[in-house]
């Protein structure tokens, strides 16, 4: 269990290298430098870039600053992704830091969300919670809990507190022994090539034959493309908070350990780099 | 949400991965190591190699650029004020630094200013250090004195409650002994209340007692009237009576002696008859009769207490209820004319003989119980009685409250005698005792233990004879109080009575028989005297001889008194009818005129020969 417990630690602690730069039509009174930070994995876009946003305000007029969005390599970036799979899809290949350009200007609404404060973040972050316990418990879990739980659980997001938010989350994460697992793995696959934003069914943890289900009988199941064929080299990586986990690892125990805080196994498909 | 299509259509591929994630405990996903946990290890080195890989390697970079970042921005500010400040001249510098100076100089005088007050400041506060030091001082002591007052008004509050507790104490004793004083106040009234009642008791008492004197007096008055009435009969009969049997005179030249000292010529004359020597007294009383020049009433008076020859009596003078009881005992005085009688009505009745008739004359109380026996001393003028109440009593004959109560004994007294010694009395007893009194100290001088219950005793000079219900009879020596002889009896020896030649000594049994015993001889001759018909009545049936020694009288169960003539031994006269109960006890006058029987139904007859 230490491992466990230092898996955790180790998702929740995950880091990405950013640099963040003012897109070249914005209006500035000089020159902006750019701006590096260190952007927490399993939090959102929003969330983490007041310092970015105060960094380019000073060196614009305010009567030029409309809703600040944030780009990587001409892809805007959903904010309601959670950073690592942002990362993980976008630019997972690529050279570090993580170029993201700022925009001020030009909100692409057909793409993105609007985000006027932090409470639409909350809500965003609540309802995943809720859809994922739907999934595990028949929501019997979070509708047990009280409103200062929810809260609990939304501070530690915010103030990167992992004590203060597994104290709620292991309750989330508990399932009677007998049933070998929750009800149903609440998990997202993002796919670059497809269309639709992601894949989402229902998919148990045990077979009714009694077998445990793996990351690759999900994946057979979901996205059989995703699973390279025999003698044939790979295509596809799978990236989970950008490591690659062996397809024979139990899908229980990544639901536990490798989902995000809003309690969703995030799966990103990405094909293999041709270099 | 997709829709639920999960088809259980698994490749092979995955279900070997399946199993081997089943075998090493799927369900609790632990820490231990196996070939199975790769996928573990893997993730975990893979989340080490990307954490080096992303984080670590740019976190210290980003770091100091966001620093740099900051302090460049700031030197832009800076830089960006600078030019300002170049533009002004020289000259308003070198104005600058003069007012600086100016001011420079200000504020040090200010310093030296300062410095004199923080001097002053200083010696006040070096001052009230030392005022407060004294302060603190005199604080101690007053603290000092502060306790030791508080440790007197403790010791004084202790002091207090010691006080207080003794204050209750005492207090508690005061209440203790008020209440005392209460009750015995209260004792106090009803002790006086008692005393006046008894005190009154004690009038009524005397009250009725001399009203009862008064009347027995006007009563005597009368019967002395009435008698002396008849007195002139009586007067030829008795004078007649010496005549009838007397015998020749004698020894007339023997006339020194006083009339009290009689007794005692008789007995050293031990030789001659007692017959004769009463005649010889009689010769003696008519000589000196014949030449004095008395009144015909004292002739009269004088022959009752002289006896030559005791009358056989014959017929009953007078029959009367003597007591409201039973009566016990009777005795004749010496000199023949009163009479005694006790009964179970604890008196002592006493009678004047006088011209064959009975007058009460005196009602003798003090007993407290029933009296069992009366004795007349020598002189006629004490009479001492014996008492179921465990006492004998002494009276004065001229006063009917006891002289003296002799007590000691533990059970009734059934014998009291007068001992020729005259302060001496002897009393016999149910407690087997016999014990002598000195009259003189009211005290007892002697007890004597017996074997046997005393029924009744006799005194002699030197001896005492006691009768016993054990069958025996016995002599004590007066001097050494032993037992002389042991004489044997044929039955529970009721009464004893000694001739007055103390010669001679009856003693009556329950046996129905009379026997007489010599003393002189000290021999076991004795002669028994029965008859027909006599039934000893009571353990305290009294039998007497006549003062002549000539004959026994007793009284026997039928109410008859039986007489018995010694010499011959045979029954002289049978005196039936006058008695209706058991005869309790006889007694002969010692003029041998009269025989007095008492019964225990209340009633006394005198009897005489006339």
């Amino acid at each position: 269990m230490a491992d466990d417990k230092d898996v955790l630690r180790d998702v929740w602690f995950g880091r990405i290298p950013a640099c963040f730069t003012l897109n070249q039509d914005e209006v500035t009174e000089r020159e902006a430098e750019p701006y590096y930070l260190l952007l927490p994995r399993v939090s959102y876009l929003t969330l983490v870039t007041d310092k970015v946003k105060k960094h380019f305000l000073k060196v614009m007029k305010t009567e030029d600053v409309e809703e600040m969005w944030c780009e990587s390599e001409g892809t805007p970036l959903k904010w309601h992704y959670p950073i690592g799979v942002l990362f993980d899809l976008h630019a997972s290949n690529t050279v570090l830091p993580w170029n993201i350009t700022v925009h001020f200007k030009n909100f692409p609404d057909r793409d993105l969300l609007h985000c006027p404060s932090n409470s639409v973040i909350e809500a965003h972050f609540m309802s995943g919670i809720k859809e994922a316990d739907a999934l595990k418990h028949k929501s019997q879990v979070v509708n047990d809990m009280q409103k200062k739980d929810h809260k609990q659980l939304w501070m530690g997001l915010q103030n990167d507190k992992f004590d203060q938010f597994w104290a709620m989350n292991r309750k989330l994460m508990e399932y009677p022994t007998e049933d070998g697992g929750f009800r149903y793995i609440p998990f997202r696959i993002y796919l670059t090539m497809s269309d639709r934003p992601f894949v989402q069914r229902l998919f148990r943890p045990v077979s009714p034959e009694g077998n445990v289900h793996t990351l690759g009988n999900l994946l057979k199941e979901m996205y059989p493309a995703a699973i390279p064929n025999e003698g044939e080299p790979k295509q596809n990586q799978v990236v989970i908070h950008g490591i690659e986990p062996l397809l024979e690892t139990p899908l229980q125990w990544l639901s536990e350990h490798l989902s995000h805080p809003d309690n969703f196994l995030h799966i990103c498909v990405v094909p293999v780099p041709t270099d | 949400m997709a829709a639920e299509d999960v088809a259980s259509s698994h490749s092979m591929r995955t279900d070997s991965a399946g199993e081997s994630k089943r075998s090493c405990g799927f369900v609790q996903p632990g820490g231990h190591g196996g070939s199975g946990d790769t996928w573990r290890r893997h993730i975990v080195r893979q989340l080490k190699n990307r954490d080096r890989n992303q984080s670590d390697s740019f976190q210290d970079l980003i770091h100091f650029y966001s620093r740099l970042l900051d302090k460049s921005s700031w030197t832009n500010g800076i830089l960006s004020r600078r030019p300002l400040t170049d533009s002004s001249s020289v000259s308003s510098l070198l104005n600058q630094n003069d007012q600086l100076k100016k001011t420079t100089g200000e504020l040090a005088f200010q310093v030296l200013e300062l410095q004199q007050q923080i001097k002053i400041k200083l010696l006040v506060l070096d001052e009230q250090d030392s005022s407060l030091l004294a302060e603190r001082r005199r604080f101690s002591g007053a603290f000092d004195v502060r306790q030791e007052l508080q440790g007197r008004a403790v010791q004084v509050q202790e002091e207090n409650g010691k006080l207080k507790m003794e204050y209750d104490v005492l207090l508690e004793r005061q209440r203790g002994a008020e209440t005392r004083l209460r009750e015995e106040k209260v004792r106090e009234e009803h002790m006086l209340e008692d005393m006046i009642h008894l005190k009154q008791q004690a009038a009524a008492r005397m009250n009725s007692r001399n009203e009862r004197r008064s009347r027995a007096r006007e009563a005597n008055l009368q019967k002395e009237l009435q008698s002396a009435a008849r007195s002139k009969v009586a007067i030829d009969s008795s004078s007649s009576a010496p005549t009838s049997r007397s015998t020749s005179p004698k020894n007339e030249h023997q006339d020194k002696s006083a009339e009290p000292r009689h007794t005692r010529l008789f007995r050293s004359a031990s030789a001659t008859s007692p017959r004769i020597l009463t005649s010889i007294r009689e010769l003696f009383n008519r000589k000196r009769r014949g030449h004095s020049v008395c009144s015909q009433e004292e002739d009269q008076m004088s022959p009752v207490g002289i006896c030559l020859s005791a009358r056989v009596p014959a017929r009953a003078l007078q029959v009367l209820e003597a007591h409201e009881q039973g009566i016990n005992t009777v005795r004749f005085s010496s000199s023949s004319d009163l009479l005694a009688t006790g009964g179970t009505d604890r008196v002592i009745k006493l009678w004047e003989v006088r011209a064959g008739s009975l007058t009460h004359r005196a009602t003798l109380e003090g007993s407290t119980e029933g009296i069992t026996c009366v004795d007349f001393d020598s002189a006629g003028s004490r009479i001492l009685a014996a008492s179921y109440d465990k006492s004998a009593l002494l009276w004065r004959l001229d006063d009917s409250v006891p002289k003296l109560t002799l007590t000691g004994h533990s059970r009734k007294v059934t014998a009291a005698r007068f001992s020729p010694l005259l302060h001496q009395v002897v009393t016999g007893s149910a407690d087997r005792t016999i014990r002598l009194w000195d009259l003189h100290r009211a005290a007892c001088v002697q007890v004597v233990d017996v074997a046997s219950y005393c029924s009744d005793l006799v005194c002699s000079e030197n001896f005492i004879i006691s009768g016993h219900y054990d069958r025996k009879i016995r002599v004590w020596d007066t001097r050494a109080v032993s037992c002389v002889q042991e004489l044997p009896a044929q039955g529970r020896v009721t009464s004893l009575d000694l001739s007055s030649d103390h010669r001679q000594l009856l003693s009556c049994c329950r046996d129905d028989c009379l026997q007489l015993v010599d003393l002189r001889r000290w021999s076991h001759e004795r002669s028994s005297f029965r008859a027909e018909g006599f039934k000893c009545g009571s353990d305290s049936t009294k039998a007497v001889i006549s003062p002549d020694g000539c004959f026994l009288a007793a009284g026997s169960a039928d109410g008859s008194v039986y007489i018995w003539n010694l010499s011959s031994g045979s029954l002289e006269t049978r005196l039936p009818d006058k008695h209706s109960s058991s005869i309790s006890a006889v007694s002969w006058s010692p003029s041998g005129e009269y025989v007095v029987s008492v019964d225990k139904s209340r009633r006394a007859v005198l009897w005489s020969d006339i």
